[in-house]
């Protein structure tokens, strides 16, 4: 059966916060028409999740005995799935009820490639509405992180959103060559958004409810990795506009 | 990731396996030789590995699983066999991280030693004895034996030297879904102890029964394993017992299996302080009696002196296991 829509969920260990996000996004998915799915990448869990963890049918599991890269891990699981939207979703977003309707309301839209989310701290403030770029070695960054602030508009254009809450076209997505699997941690998701642009899609983030980001949660996960920067900047430098 | 098939031979044996050898092969579709050995299939498990490309080989049914192993190991055309039991699979890294030990370390060693995964009755098992166990069923060709019994690790035989035992976490791992229920679990086990071997000298029924705590006490591991642990311990020190039975009488029943009632199994106990539910009964019958006595000793020295004779019996017992050891 091919389904409209597959969260992909690459998570490790925090059973508990997963099943949460799991829970708030089949809450959102309710308010959609169509039938969805979710493959949950089990990167390395010391406990290895198991079915009878998260009974919903809806669920497929697919376990990796060793760390692999977030970019590894998603390309992988993208080849388990059949449906014709990808929602990368990291373990501690916390869905709204409306955050997928709003999404889903633009992917139709023509030209437009990937579909990012205002998030928020649990405290309210601000941890992604978009990332934009600075001059030198500044690279990309969040935009407005960790600020009081309301959505003026529907939506704006960006030239990357982050891969923590990130829709694309399952098609285009596997054009392009899915994440680049050179990142071992960290701007694989800036760098599939610059070569989306480059096919000549948009990307845009919309304000979609209140979606909750925790980030970085998961234990021996590192702020930044230095290497994935550099590697960034080295490919991307010059490439990009800069508005940040 | 990695360039074409893997030049490994993937060997699988089953028996009645329909329900879990979809799983299985598909974790493997990227070993470049799969060979299935069936064991008289009555459902659909050779159909199924042939509609997937493996190639389909029969062996008439046996007792024991590891001993025919043995003859299904040269088949494989490659230098690398990975032997895998139908209810067993892979994880979605494994061709990458196989990719990878044998490029490392292949030079090395012929063997490697993979952790295993049990899931129990709906839950993975960790406490001792279940986890990490370790399993040797990636190998060179010719480097590995097995003995004619079932479960027991295969012999190296270039040297145990050459064995690289893969230390979790975050190494590969076989997933192994053994038994569906608690009762499952029972009826294999005991099919395992029927179906065994037995030496025909040195029977002692006493050493299955101290085995048997001690596989109980070894086995409970209430803070990884929750209720489930009490389950599978109580099985498995059960497991030892009947073992010890089916023994003495393959051996003729020629010894007394009243011995092993000699044996001080309360000081076996790893919880010294435990009341046991026995102890806790004495304690109650004294009460009735004392309380049908007029001018009996008051409640909290009773209980004193109980304490104080359980504690002395206590290190009677302990003597006297000592005394058993020696």
């Amino acid at each position: 059966m091919s389904h409209r829509l597959c969260a992909v969920i690459v998570s490790r260990g925090l059973d508990e916060l997963l099943r949460f996000c799991l829970k708030n996004f089949f809450e959102s998915a309710s308010g959609l028409s169509d039938q969805v799915q979710v493959i949950v990448a089990d990167n390395a869990s010391a406990r290895p999740y198991t079915a009878s963890s998260f009974p919903d049918s809806r669920v497929r599991l697919l376990r990796f005995d060793t760390q692999t890269g977030f970019a590894a891990a998603c390309n992988r699981a993208v080849q388990e799935c059949d449906a014709e939207q990808l929602l990368f979703l990291n373990n501690d977003v916390l869905l709204d009820r409306s955050t997928l309707v709003r999404m889903m309301e633009h992917c139709d839209a023509p030209g437009i490639g990937v579909i990012g989310s205002w998030l928020y701290f649990p405290d309210g403030r601000v941890q992604h509405r978009g990332v934009v770029f600075g001059s030198d070695d500044i690279g990309p960054y969040h935009l407005d992180r960790g600020g009081y602030l309301e959505p003026r508009c529907a939506f704006q254009e960006f030239q990357a959103v982050t891969g923590a809450c990130l829709m694309v076209e399952r098609e285009l997505f596997s054009r392009i060559g899915g994440f680049d699997e050179s990142y071992s941690f960290g701007l694989e998701d800036i760098d599939f958004c610059l070569r989306v642009r480059q096919s000549g899609r948009r990307v845009i983030c919309v304000n979609a409810g209140r979606p909750l980001h925790f980030e970085s949660l998961t234990p021996g996960r590192v702020e930044l990795d230095v290497s994935s920067r550099q590697l960034f900047l080295q490919r991307w430098r010059g490439k990009y506009s800069i508005d940040g | 990731m990695g360039d074409g098939m893997l030049q490994i031979t993937v060997i699988i044996h089953t028996r009645d396996s329909e329900a879990t050898l979809p799983r299985l092969l598909e974790s493997v579709r990227w070993a470049e030789e799969r060979i299935v050995v069936d064991m008289e299939s009555r459902d659909r498990t050779c159909e199924i590995a042939r509609q997937s490309g493996a190639t389909v080989v029969s062996t008439p049914i046996a007792p024991r699983v590891d001993g025919i192993r043995n003859n299904f190991l040269e088949l494989g055309k490659h230098e690398w066999v990975f032997v895998l039991d139908s209810d067993e699979y892979l994880a979605a890294d494994a061709e990458w991280v196989v990719r990878d030990l044998i490029e490392q370390h292949g030079q090395r060693f012929d063997a490697f030693s993979i952790p295993r995964y049990n899931m129990i009755a709906g839950q993975i098992a960790r406490c001792r004895g279940w986890y990490p166990d370790q399993q040797i069923r990636l190998f060179r060709k010719g480097c590995v034996r097995w003995s004619d019994t079932t479960h027991k690790p295969p012999v190296i035989l270039t040297s145990r030297k050459r064995l690289h035992v893969l230390e979790p976490p975050g190494c590969l791992h076989i997933h192994h879904e053994n038994y569906a229920s608690v009762e499952q679990f029972i009826e294999r086990q005991f099919r395992y102890a029927l179906n065994d071997q037995y030496p025909a000298d040195g029977f002692s029924f006493e050493r299955y029964v101290a085995e048997a705590f001690e596989e109980f006490n070894y086995r409970l591991d209430e803070k990884n394993d929750g209720e489930l642990s009490f389950a599978l311990a109580t099985v498995m020190a059960w497991d030892r017992v009947i073992r010890g039975l089916i023994h003495w009488e393959r051996t003729g029943r020629k010894d007394s299996l009243s011995r092993a009632y000699s044996l001080p199994v309360t000081t076996l106990s790893r919880y010294p302080d435990c009341l046991f539910p026995g102890d806790v009964e004495e304690l109650r019958n004294r009460v009735r009696l004392l309380e049908s006595v007029p001018g009996a000793k008051s409640m909290a020295r009773l209980v004193k002196c109980f304490r104080r004779e359980h504690r002395n019996m206590k290190e009677r017992l302990k003597r006297m296991r000592q005394r058993f050891r020696r």
